[in-house]
């Protein structure tokens, strides 16, 4: 294990460099450039305050639940999309693969913090859109507040676009799985409607066993509440980040070795 | 100091016919046992031992298919033994397949980057040997572009001129590399011939038994994943000829048997013609 922290630390230079690379990548050639990951969000947070806050939210406070379905959206995002394109991780990578003997963990993390700098962009969209129209920078200071749920996060999502890298090369079709499997836990998820739709209907708990809600609400609370989730939160979320984070540590012990002759 | 040290190394593992299985195919077969894509065994190498120091120049020879350059892959820790033991000291430069793996809409400088910090350079460590790189590709102002539209002879000459310009001490070297045009192959032979007398230990794959003869001091033969025999070049590269000759001429036999007429049929086409 410090075996591997260690090789990945060496590779360090040429993992940055790639990531630099897939970023001016993501938006070259493209009208808009960077404004693309702003667009999107700007563009959802006018149909939810127009439309989703009167059909979902309460309607009284619609900037208030834009806010709250983007931020859900930016994490939700960040989550699949890393164990997606992590699908694809190993067959983009293959020529280094065959040439130099690093840990494949480097790949992923190439994966991993590509979309975690996206989806940081619509984070960012977000506090200010909260900023403007709350006309108080004090908003600004929620932001240090997210911290430790977003460290979780990028360790949840690095470790799951690990387990989704190993598990396509031995099954091809684990990408498909996945695509149908994120499609149920996004309605499972309160990204879309407030947690109180379910509660009041006494299904609470499709919510508290689903762990993606524990990691995305140490990310959104303190965005929307300006206070630190419970403690019990962040067990929760700890929890759930070290389960993920054991799995893909057992499955590079495990695959690490014999990817190379499946590849 | 750099050594290697392989003891009962083996690398055996399982191909299926089409390269992936699907996750429905393997619930299926978990329940019916049976499967339209079948497993099979593949020996790549089988219980490998080399012991190599300081100064030792190997060559390795045998027909394709032998495990050649299996064995390389293992000495550089691409493959890891699924049997017995493999234990590297030094630096390692591999020069194998080294066209493969540009990033093709990055340009030839940024590619140099990446090639560069994948092998282990630093940011701090590279700056001076960038131009060096440049110069030795030849590519000149052919670097701003990205690598996608590079001719297969432009890639080859950066690869190589980043992949030599490492100071290593253990050396792996697949087929002697034949690089551009022809000044060009002058100019990378001799970056080799140097490459390999500065490195501590070298192992090199190649065909050209000349060339095993006169750079190595050790030669290993090979066969369907074995050592077949080990000695000074000299002996190995004529037990090796030998082998090689006795194969043609039974080849030869076989296919003048195959393409001339046998007796009855012979017999038959002359009754044939008379009739």
């Amino acid at each position: 294990m410090i075996q591997h922290a260690s090789a990945m630390w060496k590779f360090r230079h040429f993992l940055m460099a790639l990531v630099k690379l897939d970023l001016r990548q993501r938006y070259r050639k493209s009208i808009l450039g960077i404004g693309w990951s702003l667009l999107n969000p700007i563009a959802m947070t006018i149909v939810f305050t127009v439309v989703f806050s009167k059909v979902l939210g309460d309607g009284a406070d619609p900037i208030g639940y834009a806010a709250a379905v983007l931020t859900g959206m930016a994490v939700w995002s960040f989550l699949r999309d890393s164990a997606l394109t992590g699908c694809r991780c190993f067959p983009q990578n293959e020529a280094y693969i065959r040439q130099s003997p690093i840990p494949y963990t480097v790949y992923t993390l190439r994966t991993a913090l590509g979309q975690a700098i996206h989806s940081m962009i619509a984070l960012g969209v977000v506090v200010v859109m909260i900023t403007l129209y709350q006309g108080d920078p004090g908003v600004l200071l929620r932001v240090p507040l997210m911290l430790p749920g977003l460290v979780l996060l990028f360790f949840a999502a690095w470790a799951a676009a690990t387990i989704a890298a190993f598990t396509t090369v031995f099954f091809n079709d684990t990408q498909h799985l996945l695509e149908v499997a994120a499609q149920i836990v996004f309605f499972l998820t309160p990204i879309m409607y407030p947690r109180k739709l379910l509660d009041d209907k006494q299904m609470g708990w499709i919510v508290d066993a689903n762990p993606v809600y524990w990691l995305l609400e140490l990310t959104r609370s303190p965005l929307l509440t300006g206070e630190l989730p419970s403690g019990q939160m962040y067990l929760a979320g700890l929890g759930v980040t070290f389960a993920l984070v054991g799995l893909a540590a057992g499955v590079v012990a495990w695959l690490h070795k014999r990817v190379i002759f499946v590849l | 100091m750099a050594s290697i040290e392989v003891s009962g190394a083996s690398i055996t593992f399982t191909a299926t016919q089409s390269k992936q299985v699907t996750l429905k195919e393997y619930l299926v077969k978990g329940l019916f046992r049976r499967t339209v894509n079948p497993q099979i065994a593949i020996h790549a190498l089988t219980d490998i031992s080399l012991s190599a120091k300081d100064g030792d120049r190997i060559g390795v020879i045998g027909h394709n298919g032998a495990g050649k350059t299996t064995l390389l892959k293992l000495l550089a820790g691409i493959y890891t033994p699924t049997d017995g033991k493999c234990d590297v000291k030094g630096s390692v430069c591999s020069l194998f397949d080294i066209s493969v793996g540009f990033e093709n809409e990055a340009t030839g400088w940024e590619n140099i980057v990446y090639r560069s910090y994948l092998q282990g350079e630093s940011p701090a460590t590279l700056k001076g040997k960038m131009d060096e790189i440049a110069e030795f590709s030849e590519l000149g102002e052919f670097l701003t572009l990205p690598v996608k539209g590079y001719s297969a002879g432009m890639r080859m000459r950066l690869a190589f001129a980043i992949a030599t310009t490492a100071a290593p001490e253990v050396l792996l070297v697949d087929e002697v590399l034949a690089v551009g045009d022809m000044a060009f192959q002058i100019k990378a032979k001799a970056r080799m011939k140097s490459m390999m007398s500065s490195s501590r230990l070298m192992v090199m794959v190649s065909h050209d038994l000349n060339t095993i003869k006169d750079t190595c001091n050790r030669a290993i033969w090979m066969r369907r994943g074995k050592f077949v025999m080990e000695g000074t070049p000299k002996d190995v590269v004529a037990a090796y000829n030998r082998d090689v000759a006795e194969h043609a001429a039974a080849a030869e036999a076989q296919v003048k048997a195959a393409t001339q007429p046998k007796p009855a049929q012979a017999a038959q086409a002359a009754a044939a013609k008379v009739a």
